[in-house]
């Protein structure tokens, strides 16, 4: 890495290193991510590596989190659990930004008949209980993590589209804006080099305040046995596992609960301590 | 260019049944603006200057009206057609931090007009930068810096660079320096005249500040409410105005000039200029018009020529004397010249 891009790094992790709670939840991610690159060299077993003779054995040295149903060593399924609600909720959040930033720009921009149109669908979308509408969904194009993914994205994106879509309306009568269409700039170049990088920040942290909801709507879908199928270790289904058991031995639904509320904290906290940093006013 | 009849209304909307009202933002203007001259356009907030700025641009659509660029009417042509004229006009608005887009460079705000219309080789877009950035008193160490690392001095002439870059024939300078500070204001504006000078530009340009107007223009027109009132040579404007709406603006500008001990002030007008959604009917500026009578009440005064190119809207403009009214900036003016 070249010193100009280290001291561009430095300028934004500064001011969140700077806010108490942005602080915590940074570190929260960054353990979080830490888990998730290093799986294969924390975890002490293969995530569905069974066990029988150890089946349901509580929290020891030799199996920090006790062990599952199967004798799988649940610590291991865990860490490597990280790495999938990681990816799934960038992904969601992705996908979700996609289409809502697109849809938002292009209302802001032109208002009008367009706005009317797009802002009906947000309305509509935005109308369903989302957990309902994605499994609605899922049960439509079948169970599976992608499809889950897809899922809870396409029933999402309102978030987005709405906040984008006033803040383009902000922009667009702005003097900047008049200039670029003065010298001839097109539609499509006024949208993609005057207004969308103007509300970038605006979108890191709807994104970041977003990556929670996709993380939970996920795991949600997986605990009710939609998204990933066995064994992958996904945090969701692993609760929904654990819970025929969970008077005898709590620890196997416990734990990956647990994570996902400090995976979802985490990333709750950065948020806010972005949203102050790059764009206070905002209200999501 | 010739603008006639040109009118934008705005509509007001009451309620979900009722008709829309109307702002009447500019109504029925008609002007020309001759090659190489600067039209000054003076009136006070709210007069519809910065409308008539954006609909000269093609901005924004006028309700009716037609605007002459070299012959053709630019209010009708396709968009395509519309861009081969936009490369001929430029304009500079008021408040330079937000006319330049935060997040672009400075060279990229400059390359981007060459880029738009066509000018592609990397060494000439490179070439016509660096040489704008010279004219304008910038240089080379700008061109990576963004707007927010500039003072509003250089904003505001990275914002004319913009303007010129492409070597068009007018550009609209709405307010150039209204929110500069006062040095800056006489550098932007002697930086102003010299382009004009050095570049043969035609000049609109918009203020509410008289004495600013004069200093580069050739010719000023006054709005109020919407319509233009009076248009006519500078000089003649200041020491000859006709319309009482021109007197009073000029008895109330303010004299720069502490050995001006006692100048008569004159409260011509009171009152707020009324609201341009249901604007009197007659003259608009009968209401505070002490001279108004029967006639200015019911018939709407058109432009007259009253010799010498100077037009006034007033039913009365041969028979009044307005020259108490107007001697006492004027003397300002010719003595702080010698001075």
């Amino acid at each position: 890495m070249s010193m100009d891009a280290l001291a561009r790094l430095r300028e934004w992790i500064e001011p969140i290193l700077q806010n108490k709670y942005s602080r915590v939840g940074f570190f929260i991610i960054l353990f979080i991510v830490a888990l998730a690159i290093g799986a294969p060299v924390i975890a002490p077993k293969h995530y569905a590596e069974v066990d029988p003779q150890n089946r349901l054995q509580p929290p020891s040295l030799q199996h920090l989190f006790g062990t599952d149903e199967l004798g799988r060593d649940v610590f291991s399924r865990v860490v490597y659990g990280a790495r999938i609600a990681l990816w799934v909720g960038m992904l969601v959040v992705f996908i979700e930004a996609a289409i809502g930033v697109t849809l938002g720009v292009l209302a802001g921009y032109y208002g009008g008949k367009v706005d009317k149109v797009i802002s009906a669908v947000t309305d509509m979308v935005w109308a369903f209980p989302p957990l309902v509408l994605a499994l609605g969904v899922v049960t439509l194009i079948g169970p599976g993590l992608v499809n889950v993914v897809t899922a809870v994205a396409i029933v999402s994106w309102p978030t987005f589209t709405r906040i984008v879509r006033a803040k383009v309306q902000s922009l667009v009568n702005r003097e900047f804006v008049l200039a670029a269409r003065a010298i001839g700039e097109s539609d499509l170049n006024i949208m993609l080099r005057y207004l969308l990088p103007n509300v970038i920040p605006t979108i890191i942290v709807i994104a970041a305040l977003s990556i929670p909801s996709a993380i939970l709507s996920t795991t949600a879908l997986s605990f009710l046995g939609f998204g990933a199928q066995p064994p992958t270790p996904d945090w969701g289904a692993m609760v929904s596992n654990g819970m025929p058991q969970l008077p005898r031995a709590p620890w196997v639904s416990s734990f990956p609960g647990i994570f996902i509320v400090i995976t979802c904290l985490g990333f709750n906290l950065l948020g806010d301590g972005l949203r102050d940093i790059l764009d206070p006013k905002l209200k999501v | 260019m010739t603008v006639e009849g040109l009118r934008k209304y705005f509509p007001v909307k009451k309620g979900f049944f009722k008709k829309p009202d109307w702002i009447r933002a500019v109504d029925d203007v008609t002007f020309q603006v001759f090659k190489g001259e600067t039209l000054g356009i003076v009136g006070e907030s709210g007069s519809g200057k910065t409308t008539l700025a954006k609909l000269i641009l093609r901005l924004i659509d006028p309700t009716t009206g037609k605007i002459y660029f070299d012959g053709t009417d630019i209010v009708g042509v396709s968009k395509k057609e519309l861009r081969k004229y936009r490369r001929r006009m430029g304009i500079v608005f008021q408040d330079p931090s937000a006319s330049l887009n935060p997040r672009m460079s400075i060279e990229e705000t400059l390359r981007r007009p060459l880029i738009v219309h066509g000018i592609k080789d990397r060494e000439e877009v490179r070439r016509r930068v660096l040489d704008i950035l010279q004219k304008v008193g910038l240089g080379k160490e700008h061109m990576k810096k963004y707007p927010h690392q500039l003072s509003g001095g250089q904003q505001q002439r990275v914002a004319i660079a913009r303007a010129i870059i492409l070597n068009p024939d007018l550009v609209v300078l709405d307010e150039p320096t209204s929110s500069l500070d006062v040095s800056i204001q006489a550098q932007i504006l002697n930086l102003l005249v010299k382009l004009q000078h050095d570049l043969n530009l035609t000049y609109i340009f918009i203020s509410h500040d008289l004495l600013t107007v004069r200093y580069v223009s050739d010719r000023i027109a006054v709005m109020y409410l919407g319509k233009l009132v009076e248009i006519a040579e500078a000089d003649e404007l200041f020491y000859n105005a006709k319309h009482p709406y021109t007197a009073t603006l000029l008895s109330a500008a303010p004299i720069p000039n502490p050995e001006v001990r006692y100048v008569k002030r004159f409260s011509l007008v009171r009152g707020e200029p009324p609201s341009p959604i249901n604007p009197p009917p007659g003259c608009r500026f009968h209401p505070r018009c002490p001279y108004a009578i029967s006639r200015c009440r019911t018939k709407e005064p058109v432009l007259k020529d009253v010799g010498g190119g100077h037009y006034v809207a007033c039913h009365r403009a041969e028979e009044l004397d307005l020259s108490e009214y107007t001697s006492g900036l004027w003397k300002i003016i010719t003595e702080s010249r010698v001075s």
